[in-house]
């Protein structure tokens, strides 16, 4: 009998090995990159808002590197963490991509005076596709029903609702901005938002509704959530079901910027959070390695980035340039005419 | 261990004692030898004098690379944002419900992995080498991981958070949630540590006492508790300290109630460092004595022995 256990914890052990080997060899098969462009030296060191985490790391970071030759590093955080450690000398990138101009013009004039707005990242609900309330979400997100049921969908009590932290994470004020701009466009009773809450503070950060960033989406995939915020570009990229928002109540379109400001709420730390358009600006930062920090810049708003950006969610806008022209590298003005 | 310099055998408080007299045989050359210390100044540059200088170097990178981030903690703490951060209101709830979690994770463990940690070491599990897979699975497993497979086991929408629901628990955002975090965390260390010191015992000796007509209950507490009490105490420190240090999956499954460590993450990105740091201190001060208490004892009960 120990016999037989001993050979079968053996084999147990032996088969775990295997399959891990096996593993190991057809990751180390695959094909090695060809085609790089001849490699130069220099590297756009990128800080990037931690949404953008994906599209940098995976498509354009590898993408820009084979077409210029320059080597790309990043490093993801909420924008106005990275603008802080910027300004403090924590960080030296010099490439800033930011959610929202506020945290790159919070670094002037010392470290650019300009930077380029060029795509938005509305807000959108994602939503478990086996959720009980799944079939009521669907026609929403199709459209056979009005969007504003999903605000009286949200108050159901048991509805598992998700969100980040206020004070913490932008897309967390975002979601709550959301809520006050539909209870306003929508005419919902006044309430309807403290209701979706649970009963909670909007500035509160222990809800059990709220989890840490990392933790949303992987509890929505894992169907223990009905609902959740998320960027539309987190939604594309990870293959959620979502429901699209306006743009009245998305803080997807610059043009409404004046609308979104009317939502508006106390944080914990008593600043008041204020809606604004959730849009992606970029800028170089410094003057270390120049020559890579301007051509990621200019790559970023070529077809072919651009290009990457509206494919992962993102919805390009018209590039627009903020501050003195002659200070925006050669390259990137030229970019900007084309 | 020729020299007469080393700090092993030179009975003094170790090894930053420089030996007396060495000053003064710099300028004498290799012609007066201390009747003491005939091999210290056996020549200008003597053997005894680098291992000296050795021991004291070599003593002083251990405690700087075991000690460094320690170091580092009261070199950027700030006293003043420490005692103004700990005295906001609310600011020591943390404090509570880490003691709180810890405090239970302790007794799940004591009562549940004791036992455990025996029956492996005595082989009376079925596939005991399968038990220890999935014990040395949550130890390799970023924390992270374990947080993430937990959603999938226990989150609200699963047979088990089901089932919890009935009885008015559930395991996201609660204490709970952060017991049940705590436990995968550092359930490993208890239990391995466990089961190391149970084999410990000299089943021999258990054997004679049942011969002497002991029953099973009073070999166990006559016998096998003491001799393994050690190993446990140590086993049962470590395992504090990982649960109260917990954090990976804790920030997935627990996100609330903050105990400390999810406390100084907000801090650091909501504040700064400083204030994070005074959190961190607070960590220390609270969860550190226990572990080092069960050390002290351990070693006095080794030196007994």
């Amino acid at each position: 009998m120990t016999q037989m256990r001993r050979f079968l914890s053996i084999g147990i052990i032996g088969l775990a090995g295997l399959a891990a080997a096996t593993g190991l060899a057809a990751c180390n098969s695959s094909p090695s990159p060809n085609g790089t462009s001849a490699a130069k030296s220099g590297t756009a060191n990128v800080a990037y808002a931690g949404s953008l985490l994906y599209l940098d790391e995976k498509v354009i970071g590898p993408a820009f590197h084979t077409s210029s030759g320059y080597a790309f590093t990043g490093r993801g955080a909420g924008s106005l963490a990275l603008s802080q450690e910027i300004k403090s000398g924590e960080i030296t990138p010099n490439v800033f991509e930011s959610i929202g101009a506020k945290p790159i013009e919070a670094l002037e004039p010392k470290f650019t005076s300009w930077y380029v707005q060029f795509a938005a990242s509305p807000l959108v609900v994602a939503y478990n596709p086996k959720s009980r309330f799944a079939p009521e979400l669907a026609a929403i997100a199709s459209g056979q029903k009005p969007i504003a049921d999903l605000f009286t969908l949200m108050e159901t009590h048991g509805f598992l609702l998700g969100r980040t932290d206020p004070n913490l994470d932008p897309q967390g004020q975002a979601f709550l901005e959301m809520l006050l701009l539909a209870q306003l466009d929508y005419n919902l009773p006044a309430g309807t938002v403290a209701k979706i809450l649970g009963g909670s503070p909007l500035d509160t950060a222990s809800s059990s509704q709220i989890f840490d960033e990392t933790a949303l989406e992987p509890r929505l995939e894992a169907g223990q959530l009905d609902a959740s915020s998320a960027y539309l570009s987190q939604a594309v990229q990870l293959h959620l079901h979502y429901i699209k928002l306006p743009p009245a109540i998305s803080l997807g379109d610059p043009k409404l910027k004046a609308a979104y400001g009317r939502a508006k709420f106390k944080l914990a730390n008593g600043m008041v959070a204020m809606g604004k358009p959730l849009a992606v600006d970029i800028t170089t930062i410094g003057h270390t390695d120049a020559a890579a920090a301007d051509a990621f810049v200019a790559y970023v708003l070529s077809a072919a980035g651009l290009d990457y950006f509206s494919k992962n969610g993102y919805e390009l806008l018209k590039p627009k340039l903020t501050g003195p022209r002659s200070a925006v590298p050669a390259g990137v003005l030229s970019e900007l005419a084309g | 261990m020729s020299s007469a310099s080393s700090p092993a055998d030179s009975g003094g408080p170790g090894p930053f004692v420089v030996p007396a007299g060495a000053p003064l045989g710099a300028g004498g050359g290799g012609s007066a030898p201390s009747r003491l210390r005939p091999d210290l100044f056996a020549s200008p540059l003597g053997a005894g004098r680098i291992s000296t200088v050795a021991a004291i170097a070599g003593a002083l990178a251990v405690w700087v690379a075991l000690l460094g981030p320690l170091i580092t903690l009261f070199v950027h703490i700030s006293w003043s944002t420490f005692w103004s951060s700990i005295s906001a209101p609310d600011a020591l709830q943390p404090l509570v419900t880490s003691l709180e979690a810890g405090g239970i994770t302790l007794g799940v463990l004591i009562l549940a992995g004791t036992p455990l940690g025996y029956l492996l070491a005595r082989g009376r599990l079925p596939f005991p080498r399968l038990v220890e897979a999935g014990l040395l699975a949550s130890l390799v497993l970023p924390p992270l991981v374990i947080g993430l497979l937990l959603v999938f086991m226990v989150g609200p929408y699963t047979p088990i958070g089901e089932a919890l629901a009935h009885i008015h628990l559930t395991a996201t955002n609660t204490l709970a949630a952060l017991v049940i975090a705590e436990v995968y965390e550092s359930a490993p260390y208890y239990v391995l540590g466990a089961e190391s010191a149970f084999a410990a015992v000299p089943v021999a000796l258990e054997e004679q006492a049942a011969l002497l007509g002991d029953p099973p209950r009073r070999v166990l507490r006559r016998i096998t508790f003491p001799i393994a009490a050690r190993g446990l105490a140590l086993a049962l420190a470590i395992s504090w300290a990982r649960a109260m240090g917990a954090f990976g999956a804790v920030i997935i499954i627990a996100y609330h109630p903050y105990g400390l460590p999810l406390q100084i993450w907000t801090t650091f990105q909501e504040a700064n460092l400083s204030v994070a740091l005074s959190f961190a201190f607070l960590l220390l001060v609270v969860a550190l004595p226990l572990p080092l208490l069960a050390y002290v004892w351990s070693a006095r009960a080794r030196r007994l022995d």
